[in-house]
């Protein structure tokens, strides 16, 4: 939009050699009919989305029995996968509302994708506080509402903190997207015809791009992403205090609003790899989306990686420096008991792997840049892995101890959850553009006029 | 009940009365809505019910031959709940497990539903009782005097009219139970002459030495030994009496005791008689005891020493500390020492306490306990039946086919008398052998008595209708005398109801009463007639008692290891194998649930390299079993031990095919008693491997200070746990400065303002509890009070495997020292429930308020408003909340087990938290009284299932808020402490630290 | 003889009774009076039954004859609820206790009263049909309510009962909203667990 980077001040190899029908030619022939291999994709999608209805329907008949839940341990796979998608939530509104609040023009490329993934992402993790109580049928008792039994919840309970939470940052990030799309679907409606022509002119609120429209439209994107900006550390820093609040040792950190945030940015942009690498070849856009888009995303993920490292080694030096015994037996535990394997895969996973981001190569090689980002989301799933359940598995009454296996309800739930966010990914990337189609068309520099012939 | 009040309805009918008038009583769902459609009211009000309103009525459990006193409490016609008479002699109120599940028994699954006869297919059929006793009646009248009967009657007038009728018809008896401690009676008979067994006055002993003696658990009359043992053992101003313990394993009795001394299985006999040997020539013996000392000469601590593998040293410091105390007290008996010797191990210790002088002190002859004759007096009985001698075999109130090792070959010969009769209430082993299957009336559906010792008179009476078409033996035996006539023709009350009253009316006479009803009455409401024992008769030694020898052990086989197997816990003889609670209540030693094990010194285990789980294959020249490994530290190194009591093939289906037997692996030589402890095995790897079912966790505190201990001498100073810790030169505590402290005051005292809404007692009493460590014995009897008091169902064996039990109360079993070799190992009980922290980590965290703290200073738990986020149970850290994962409530009561489910507590349904309430029902209950009688609460008005049961009275429950009441002052005492207090959840329960005596003195 | 006698006068004159009721809708106890002291039962027969508020009992119970017109103490019948949580059915018995001699004035009542002696002398209780209901985690003390409100006091909750030819619902008893609302007026407690454990 007007108030974005001017193109001639832009950094180098951040100009487009297109003409803006060019652009929007290439972004709507995204949209064109699918493909075999999107249609084989979008079907594994629903198929794993299905699996995960299924295990639910049994978890509802039976209870969550089937679920390897083991006390001490009372919660296991469905948080840690929980705090997971929020955590992929972030990357979405940091991208679109921080660098561009900061200005920093490469976001253009990525953000629309970003954003589609922040929205899905936080849909999906809006599922498992409901799926994971005991009696699902009655979730509605975390919402405030006025009854004859004059009952409220308790507004003490960090799980009502996350109710409000992650249903503010769905809203925010949900309008977020769709005011952004508004031009884009504009210029699509005025490429296409017959029955889409009028759904796409129906849902971009009759746009004309005029002048006026242009202005209040820029300032209004503006404001929003101001009021978005806050988000990306509110939401996570409550997500965190699920477990700092609590008193179980290796939960019971002043760290964790911090180290959560960072991690959630982190897992974000992992993601964003994971998706934007294959897409951007499978909508034939690499030249919208090159090397200095990834180069600038690494550099963001190296930073949170490294915010990792740091925030692992604090909780192990603070757990020994406390002298506390309950938190020095989680700790340890956590290297060397029982769980070492989900301990040090993710440490390795987040703070070490991200520290091969130094070099240039990797940064700008998209395919261990692939390989890498598929490190990150396995790493950051296992780090909620092992805060929740490690923690839980040895905490202060030795008696209790015990360990979790997982079972097929929660790998069920799991890929379900997978499943559910892959079909709306999809579906979303056939229906509206996946790059911005008028911020792209900002990248392009303007004509100049050349010796010799016109 | 008296047969003029008993509504005469039927039972279908108080079921559907009570579903209608007493809320959630066969509610299987707890947080359900539904209604019951119908109200059935009774067709003729009893005086003696009131709907809502918990009736008692006192009886006697027949769970082992004890005999303690029962206060059965009905709502709406039926039995749901067993505690302690209070004025009982023998139990004085306390109950243990064992008899708590009697209860179980009466709503058994397994139970028969009526007479049944074998038609021609070989199937049981079901038939009249008219007709069975016909054919009973038919078939005895030919029998003439080629009768059998098998009796586990406890004495009282049952088993006399048994007797009697026995006798009329010519026929042999024989009294017979498993575990009916014959070589106890046989020692008394060899050196005293006296053909007894004699009650231990625990509660009097300065010094107690056990030779393998459970007589904390599974021992003769637990209840009271625990009683007298937690008034000499448990810590007070006095002297705390020093408890050692000789036996090849470690028993509940052995983990309390102060110490344990492995011994050689086999050896008893000769450490107690040096010890005798010693305190004679260390005493100059005169008269008598110079006989004696002639006779005891050749015992001496050297040879004892060579026999057992104790140091001289231990045994003479053994012999000097057991003769400085007096009275001092030495036990011997009981199945889990009960090898051959068994009977020259109770002979030696007699002449032991009669050395010691402890005869008359500490050793009571005349109180004459009850036991059956047992395994000797089955004998000739078996030969008849061999030789085909009985045409009529009845067997009542025993199940000799299962109690009996295979090689004893029972069934065959059983197999050979012409017509097989069983009173059995279940379909067991034996019944399952018969021909006519006459159940009998459960001991709470029927009219009796029990004489199980001197001066006690024990009633029993139906509580309620009968739960099936069932007939009190006695009634079977007088219509089945009517029915034949002959030589029966003496037997002539019109129901054994009278024919009881009938004796009762000649005890009255004997006791000058005038006026029967009254006394009658009285006898009824009392639970029966108490007199104190008659003086004990003068105890001398017999002609030759003297001559007490000493064999060395033989052991059949030659496997590298003895096999030692005992009366298992809970389940008994396999008495409680069909009985859901005692199979998840866990074995208070192993902490194993719902299956065998095999226990293996951890030097063996690591010789033989497995480890906790591996299934192992026992192989003795009589068979082999095979059981997972339980590595245990309690066990000497050459002895492997498997419990008894599993391994039914019949029973029902909660124990059948349960578990292993390991009587499969005994042989059955002739002889006074089974010897449990005769084989040698050899023990192999079958490669297969179970997780254990068990609920231990992590059994070592890690320096936690859960379960807190001093030293005597810290303890008699009057130190707190913290001062004894630092006497003993550690570091200071990590605790809560002051000025923590002050920065969180006023949290809790905020939070009770918070709810000042809820003042409905007009003031605010702060529930609390105190636990005394030096008297808990971890029996566990307060686990099984809490399953029967809050409805808490049982999950199972693959449920527990996931750390799911449902135990409100469990006895945690922390293992101290041990790491090293030669350092003895000692375990730690502290039973942990919900802490009701006034501070409580729990609370805050609820979303919708499910957790939250009431005005008087609970820990509420709303069930039917919780939606199972289970995040009160993360941040709880007693970790003492459980989760209905599976819709256990509606698997855990089996008709008609579901009759046992106390009307006053919600059923919690699936996906809901539950813990433990401090019965609040029983609180409201009281409270609800003292606002009728217009009184306050009065200390004692509430008390706790589990405070309840606790046979040392380890348990006080009360208001903490009432200076005067007892829990208060035991809050104030110098031993308190509270579990965690660092993280300053400031809980109602305060623990009294366990009092240790020094290894030496 | 005289008992056939009796039996076809009886059959008559319900007849009779059912064919003059058969014209306007059958009268409500509601509006059948205002003065409480001086109830007079409205003449209804079994037949009205279906049209009356209330599920049909199997006998058609005139708590309104019993309560209303002959003020006989509720607690005569509900015996247990000043003293137990529960307030107690009266068993045939009871119901025999007088009614050996009653007969009843009318043909309808002694159809009535007829199933009761046939129930008492088959031996078969009455299978009432419930009314008031409490969910299964909710514990109602009645002792403890009659205590605080007296012994009349059962119409807070269940109505004017001596009105009702055919009890009904006057109240959502099984309703939270109920029991609280009527605890914080008189500002009692409101601890949960006052009821639920």
């Amino acid at each position: 939009m007007a108030v974005v980077a001017q193109p001639h001040d832009a950094p180098e190899g951040h100009v487009i050699n297109q003409t803006h029908a060019e652009v929007t030619r290439d972004v709507v022939a995204t949209l064109g009919p699918p493909t075999r291999g999107y249609v084989l994709l979008l079907l594994g999608a629903v198929s794993l989305f299905l699996i995960g209805i299924a295990t639910f329907l049994v978890l509802i008949k039976d209870g969550l029995g089937h679920a390897g839940y083991n006390p001490p341990v009372f919660w296991s796979v469905y948080i840690t996968t929980f705090v997971f998608w929020v955590g992929i939530g972030h990357a979405g509104t940091l991208i679109s509302a921080i660098l561009f609040l900061f200005r920093s023009p490469w976001r253009t490329a990525v953000y629309r994708s970003t954003e589609a993934m922040t929205v899905f992402a936080v849909m999906t993790a809006g599922l498992f506080p409901i799926i994971h109580i005991g009696r699902q049928w009655i979730f509605y008792w975390l919402l405030p509402y006025p009854n004859e039994r004059y009952l409220w919840p308790n507004f003490k309970s960090p799980l009502i903190w996350d109710v409000f939470a992650i249903s503010t940052y769905l809203t925010v990030s949900t309008t977020f997207l769709v005011f952004g799309l508004i031009p884009d679907v504009a210029a699509v409606r005025d490429k296409v015809s017959g029955w889409r022509k009028s759904i796409y002119s129906w849902s971009s609120v009759g746009w004309k791009g005029t002048d006026n429209q242009w202005r209040h439209y820029s300032r209004a994107y503006l404001y929003l992403a101001a009021l978005a900006t806050p988000l990306v550390l509110s939401v996570h820093s409550v997500v965190s205090w699920d477990f700092a609040v609590g008193i179980v040792p290796g939960w019971h950190g002043t760290i964790f609003a911090p180290y959560f945030v960072a991690g959630a940015i982190y897992s974000g942009i992992g993601m964003v790899l994971t998706l934007i690498i294959p897409l951007r070849r499978a909508l034939k856009i690499e030249h919208m989306i090159h090397s200095y888009h990834f180069d600038n995303l690494a550099k963001l993920t190296l930073l949170t990686g490294s915010i990792l490292l740091y925030a692992y080694a604090m909780e192990y030096f603070v757990a020994w420096y406390s002298g506390n015994t309950f938190e020095q037996t989680t700790f340890y535990r956590r290297a060397f008991g029982p769980m070492w394997w989900a301990g040090w895969s993710m440490i390795i996973c987040n703070a070490f792997v991200s520290q091969l981001l130094w070099f240039r190569k990797i940064r700008t090689n998209l395919t261990s840049l692939f390989v890498i980002s598929i490190f990150i989301n396995i790493g950051m799933w296992f780090e909620r892995y092992v805060i929740i359940v490690s923690s839980l598995s040895n905490d202060y009454i030795p008696w209790a101890w015990d360990q979790m296996n997982p079972t097929w309800a929660d790998w069920g739930i799991l890929l379900g959850s997978f499943g559910w966010f892959g079909m709306w990914f999809l579906l979303f990337a056939k229906t509206f553009p996946i790059v911005a189609i008028q911020e792209i068309k900002e990248m392009i520099p303007m004509p100049r006029r050349r010796g010799g012939h016109g | 009940m008296t047969e003029e009040s008993k509504p005469t309805i039927d039972r279908r009918r108080f079921l559907t009365v009570l579903g209608a008038s007493s809320g959630g009583a066969i509610a299987l769902s707890g947080c359900s809505t539904g209604q019951v459609e119908k109200l059935i009211p009774y067709l003729v009000q009893s005086e003696d019910q009131v709907p809502g309103v918990a009736t008692w009525y006192s009886s006697t459990c027949t769970e082992c031959s004890t005999g303690c006193g029962l206060h059965v409490r009905t709502r709406e016609g039926r039995a749901v709940k067993l505690e302690g008479n209070p004025e009982h002699p023998v139990n004085q109120g306390k109950l243990c497990s064992r008899g708590q599940a009697g209860l179980q028994g009466l709503y058994n699954p397994g139970r028969l539903k009526g007479p049944m006869a074998r038609a021609a297919n070989g199937q049981f059929q079901e038939i009249t009782w008219d007709d069975a006793i016909a054919r009973l009646a038919g078939k005895l009248g030919p029998a003439g005097n080629k009768v059998a009967v098998i009796s586990g009657a406890g004495r009282g007038t049952f088993s006399d009219l048994l007797s009697d009728w026995v006798r009329a018809l010519g026929g042999r008896l024989a009294r017979y139970e498993a575990f009916a401690s014959e070589p106890l009676r046989a020692a008394n008979r060899q050196v005293f002459g006296l053909d007894q067994i004699a009650a231990h006055d625990f509660g009097r002993a300065k010094y107690i030495v056990s030779f393998g003696t459970d007589f904390l658990d599974t021992g003769l009359a637990s209840i009271e030994h625990a009683r007298g043992f937690a008034r000499s053992h448990g810590f007070s101003e006095r002297d705390v009496a020093k408890m050692v313990y000789l036996a090849p394993r470690m028993d509940l009795t052995g983990l309390n005791a102060d110490q344990w001394h492995p011994i050689k299985p086999g050896s008893e006999a000769a450490l107690a008689l040096a010890m005798a040997n010693l305190l004679l020539t260390e005493r100059g013996a005169r008269g008598e005891g110079a006989a004696l000392r002639g006779a005891l000469s050749a015992f001496t601590p050297e040879a004892a020493a060579q026999e057992t593998g104790l140091p001289v040293a231990t045994i003479q410091q053994l012999a000097r500390e057991f003769g400085a105390a007096r009275p001092s007290l030495a036990v011997a008996g009981g199945a889990g020492s009960q090898h051959a010797g068994a009977t020259e191990v109770c002979a030696a210790v007699n002449i032991l306490n009669y050395v010691a002088g402890n005869i008359g002190e500490t050793v009571r002859f005349g109180a004459d306990l009850d036991t059956s004759d047992g395994y000797g007096a089955l004998q000739p009985l078996l030969a008849a039946l061999d030789a085909g001698q009985v045409d009529v075999a009845l067997v009542h109130e025993a199940n000799p086919a299962y109690t009996l090792p295979r090689t004893s070959g029972f069934a065959a010969k059983f197999q050979k008398a012409g017509f097989k009769v069983s009173t059995s209430m279940y379909l067991d082993e034996t019944s399952a052998l018969c021909d006519l299957l006459l159940p009998q009336h459960h001991a709470l559906e029927r009219w009796d008595d029990l004489r199980p010792r001197a001066g006690v008179h024990s009633l029993m009476q139906p509580v309620m209708e009968p739960v099936f078409n069932t007939m009190a033996t006695g009634d079977l035996l007088l219509r089945t005398a009517k029915a034949m006539g002959g030589t029966l023709a003496g037997f002539n009350a019109s129901s054994y109801k009278d024919h009881l009253q009938a004796r009762w009316q000649g005890l009255a006479a004997t006791r000058k009463e005038t006026d029967f009803a009254a006394f009658w009455h009285g006898a009824l409401q009392r639970g029966g007639v108490f007199t104190d024992p008659p003086a004990a008769p003068r105890v001398s030694l017999a002609p030759r008692g003297g001559q007490v020898r000493y064999t060395k052990p033989v052991f059949e086989g030659d496997g590298p290891f003895v096999f030692a197997t005992y009366a298992h816990s809970l389940l008994h003889d396999g008495r409680g194998a069909n009985k859901p609670w005692l199979l998840e209540n866990a074995d208070p030693v192993t902490k194993i649930t719902w299956h065998s094990w095999v226990e293996v010194h951890p030097d063996t285990a690591r010789k033989l390299d497995v480890r906790d789980g591996e299934i192992l294959r026992l192989t003795s020249p009589h068979g082999s079993i095979e059981a997972p490994v339980f590595v245990y530290q309690g066990i000497h190194p050459d002895v492997v031990a498997v419990p008894l009591g599993l391994g039914h093939t019949e029973y029902g289906s909660y124990a059948r095919g349960r578990g292993v037997n390991a009587l499969d692996l005994l042989g059955a030589p002739a002889g006074d008693f089974l010897p449990y402890i005769s084989t040698r095995v050899s023990v192999e790897k079958t490669g297969d491997y179970k997780s254990l079912a068990s609920i231990a966790g992590n059994s070592r505190q890690l320096g936690r200070g859960i379960a807190e201990a001093m030293s005597l001498d810290a303890a008699k100073k009057g130190l707190t746990v913290e001062q004894a810790y630092l006497a003993e030169g550690h570091g200071k505590h990590e605790i809560n400065t002051e000025l923590e402290l002050e920065a969180i005051k006023g949290w809790s005292e905020r939070q009770i303002q918070d709810t000042k809404d809820g003042n409905y007692t007009g003031d605010h009493p702060r529930w609390g509890m105190a636990i005394d460590l030096a008297k808990c014995t971890g029996c566990q009897a307060c686990v099984t009070a809490c399953y029967a008091e809050n409805n808490i169902p049982t999950v199972g064996e693959t449920e527990i495997g996931k750390g799911r039990e449902m135990t409100w109360i469990r006895i945690e079993r922390y293992w101290e020292g041990g790491e090293e070799p030669g350092q003895p190992v000692t375990a730690h009980f502290v039973p942990m429930l919900c802490q009701h922290c006034s501070n409580a980590p729990c609370e805050p965290v609820c979303p919708v308020y499910a957790a939250y703290h009431t005005p008087d200073g609970l820990n509420g738990q709303v069930y039917n408003r919780c939606v199972g986020t289970r995040y009160c149970a993360n941040n709880c850290p007693y970790k003492v909340r459980y989760f209905n994962w599976y819709k256990y409530n509606q698997v855990a009561w089996p008709e008609p087990l579901h009759l046992q489910l106390n009307p006053d507590v919600t059923v919690r349904a699936r996906g809901v938290m539950e813990k433990c309430t401090f019965c609040i029902q029983r609180i409201r209950g009281a409270q609800n009284d003292a606002r009728l009688e217009n009184r306050v609460m009065r200390d004692g008005d509430v008390v706790t299932a589990c405070a309840q049961a606790c046979p040392s009275d380890a348990i006080v429950f009360g208001d903490v808020n009432d200076p005067a009441s007892r829990v208060a002052r035991l809050h104030q005492d110098h031993r308190g402490y509270r579990v965690l207090e660092d993280l300053n959840t400031r809980s109602a329960i305060t623990y009294l630290a366990k009092v240790l005596l020094p290894a030496e003195a | 003889m005289r008992k056939l006698a009796y039996v076809v006068g009886g059959v008559a004159a319900g007849g009779v009774a059912a064919l003059l009721t058969l014209g306007g809708h059958p009268p409500y106890a509601q509006q059948a009076n205002t003065v409480a002291d001086s109830i007079v039962a409205p003449v209804l027969s079994a037949s009205d039954t279906g049209s009356l508020k209330g599920p049909r009992q199997p006998i058609f119970f005139r708590h309104d004859i019993h309560a209303g017109q002959y003020k006989i103490q509720c607690q005569y019948c509900h015996y247990s609820v000043a003293v137990s949580s529960e307030p107690g059915i009266p068993s045939v018995q009871t119901c025999m206790g007088c009614h050996l001699v009653i007969g009843g004035s009318d043909s309808s009542h002694q159809t009535e009263i007829k199933k009761l002696r046939q129930a008492w002398n088959e031996k078969k209780p009455v299978e009432w049909v419930r009314v008031h209901y409490l969910a299964r985690h909710a514990h109602f003390p009645h002792q403890r309510h009659i205590k605080a409100l007296g012994p009349t006091a059962c119409a807070t909750c269940h109505g004017d009962v001596q009105r009702m030819p055919q009890v009904f619902k006057v109240n959502k008893v099984d309703n939270m909203g109920f029991c609280i609302t009527c605890h914080i007026e008189r500002k009692v407690s409101r601890d949960c667990s006052v009821c639920h454990y």
